[in-house]
């Protein structure tokens, strides 16, 4: 029996069936990531662990048996994996076998589930194309030609081609969301503080959250209920009690309350994407729900005032690559400035670069209070905005993307800024810590298109009850590509 | 943006450009610089800066040892060390 296209929930009934033993699906997981091989999910391989742990659940030394023992799942390569090599898509760690594993990866794994691979990912998460890896493009599994969406593009082509029911991502400003969305696939963002981010590779410490991506919401409630917790090694982590999302995933959702952003001007939209926005909103409203308008006044300040704290966060957390304790040291260096200065630049790619150089710059002596600081107190505004609205809504609807997956090298070669722009409706969640998540609802032009679903602060427990409900109701999670290009 | 701007910032983020991108790695950073330049528009008198979303203190850890000394395990990651250091090109003449 086929693994492919399995969710979690399908793959574990199978195992406790005996349809399939642990063994067997890892082996079929191996076959799927070789006869896809062309699709470039993956950067590392973790083949002979992966067997083996197999083996020892099918002998019953695993004690654990939670919803993800013996299920396989991808990791994003800037997860720290201990003893597996660990990335970031980028030549300068090309060479850097964490001596740890992530929290994350750690809970996961405690949970029974098994890494096969690290995926691909823009270098360092910065891109949303996935076009910025050090190991090149993934290719997103409906049309060769067009970008999976990044940074988690890997993460996301990965569960969109039915190798692994689900993966790990990290999102900053929309990288597990986009992806998702362009994959056709379910991808959550969860609130800033929810999941430890120790170990995760920082690219802007007080935007970064990991998440999980999969075939529906349900599966990422599972996921999430294993990858959520309080973490003393992570001073951001959230001391708070993590109620099991699968406990109210399939409550009625008659009378809740969803917020259209009327800033948002959709008419600029291609009219494809309109409509299924609409036909979108139409099945929300048959289920009960009610719509109304909400008015984020700043929001079309978040694309600007990410791309100056971003930045700025990065240059700062990429400082630590200097060749000297962990990762590519230039060979012939004659001092250590020297040493610092080609190994960084040896090592890191344009994308990274050109994000250090803008965070050193709005971080120099009299431009921080022009472009850093104010950057901030924009941020607090947008933050504002969202509690406001809340106090209204229950959840706040919005396209994933403005745009369907486009061509490899069609966007942002010439100015970055085409690229930036993208992001437009995932950023400001991360800016104000706030719960997210895509959900995909049709296709354009043979491209998958998905909608976004933003909650308040720690009410994953929402989002996900509505885009369950949604999917119950809908086939489009269901949909398949044929992968006959690959 | 000008080339003396770029040389600075690169000095600083110990960072260097090949000649032929230079002036690509320029226009870029203006357009950047461009877009967010949008925020002046913004009147933020009285606002305080949100430099984190939960705005809290970050939280501390008692001081206490909690793992073995793994010196080896970190050391086998570096370029190059001796059993002791890392080991980098000589600082001192």
């Amino acid at each position: 029996m086929s693994i492919q296209f399995k969710s979690i929930l399908e793959l574990k009934s199978m195992l406790n069936s005996k349809t399939i033993s642990s063994s067997e699906l890892i082996e079929e997981t191996f076959k799927l990531t070789k006869d896809l091989k062309d699709l470039n999910c993956f950067v590392t391989m973790n083949e002979g662990s992966a067997k083996q742990k197999a083996k020892q659940i099918d002998q019953g030394k695993y004690k654990n048996n939670s919803y993800l023992t013996g299920i396989p799942l991808g990791q994003k390569d800037l997860f720290c994996t201990e003893g597996l090599r660990t990335t970031c898509s980028s030549k300068i760690l090309s060479n850097f076998i964490p001596p740890y594993s992530a929290t994350v990866v750690k809970k996961l794994e405690d949970s029974g589930s098994i890494t096969i691979g690290k995926t691909n990912m823009d270098e360092f998460a910065m891109g949303s194309s996935n076009e910025t890896s050090f190991y090149g493009n993934v290719h997103n599994p409906w049309k060769r030609s067009y970008v999976p969406g990044g940074s988690s593009g890997g993460s996301a082509a990965a569960v969109a081609a039915g190798i692994v029911p689900a993966s790990t991502g990290t999102d900053t400003g929309g990288s597990i969301r986009q992806p998702a969305a362009h994959c056709g696939i379910t991808g959550m963002k969860p609130t800033y503080g929810k999941v430890s981010r120790w170990g995760m590779v920082a690219f802007a410490s007080s935007l970064d959250q990991a998440g999980p991506l999969a075939r529906s919401a349900e599966d990422c409630a599972i996921m999430l209920n294993e990858m959520s917790g309080h973490d003393l090694k992570d001073t951001t982590s959230l001391d708070v009690e993590h109620t099991d999302l699968l406990r109210s995933i399939n409550n009625p959702i008659k009378g809740i309350k969803i917020g259209i952003v009327k800033e948002f001007n959709l008419n600029d939209l291609d009219s494809k994407i309109q409509e299924k926005f609409q036909d979108s909103k139409k099945l929300y409203e048959k289920l009960g729900a009610k719509f109304i308008k909400i008015s984020l006044p700043n929001i079309s300040a978040s694309v600007p005032t990410y791309y100056s704290i971003a930045p700025a966060e990065c240059s700062s957390n990429l400082s630590r690559f200097d060749g000297v304790k962990f990762g590519h040291r230039s060979r012939d260096s004659k001092d250590l400035n020297d040493l610092y200065i080609k190994s960084r630049s040896e090592g890191f790619g344009d994308e990274v670069k050109r994000r250090i150089l803008i965070g050193t710059y709005v971080l120099s002596a009299g431009y921080y209070d022009a472009y850093y600081k104010k950057a901030q107190q924009v941020r607090r505004l947008i933050k504002n905005d969202f509690e406001s609205a809340f106090q209204t809504v229950d959840l706040i609807m919005t396209p994933t993307s403005p745009n369907t997956a486009f061509e490899f090298g069609s966007k942002g070669a010439q100015n970055p800024v085409e690229l930036y722009l993208e992001d437009l409706f995932t950023i400001s969640s991360n800016l104000a810590g706030l719960p997210a998540i895509s959900i995909p609802h049709g296709m354009v032009n043979d491209l998958p298109v998905g909608l976004q679903l933003i909650g308040n602060f720690l009410r994953e427990d929402k989002i996900l009850n509505a885009a369950h409900v949604f999917q119950k109701n809908s086939e489009f999670h269901l949909a398949k590509p044929s992968l006959e290009d690959f | 943006m000008d080339k003396k701007t770029v040389t600075t910032i690169c000095y600083l983020a110990r960072l260097k450009i090949d000649k032929e991108k230079a002036q690509k790695i320029e226009n870029d950073l203006e357009a950047i610089i461009e877009l967010i330049s949008e925020l002046q528009n913004i009147d933020t008198s009285n606002v305080e800066p949100l430099y984190n979303p939960l705005e809290k203190t970050a939280l501390k850890h008692n001081d206490v040892i909690d793992s073995d000394n793994q010196k080896e395990k970190f050391l086998d990651n570096a370029p190059s060390s001796n059993e002791d250091y890392f080991l980098v090109p000589r600082v001192v003449e």
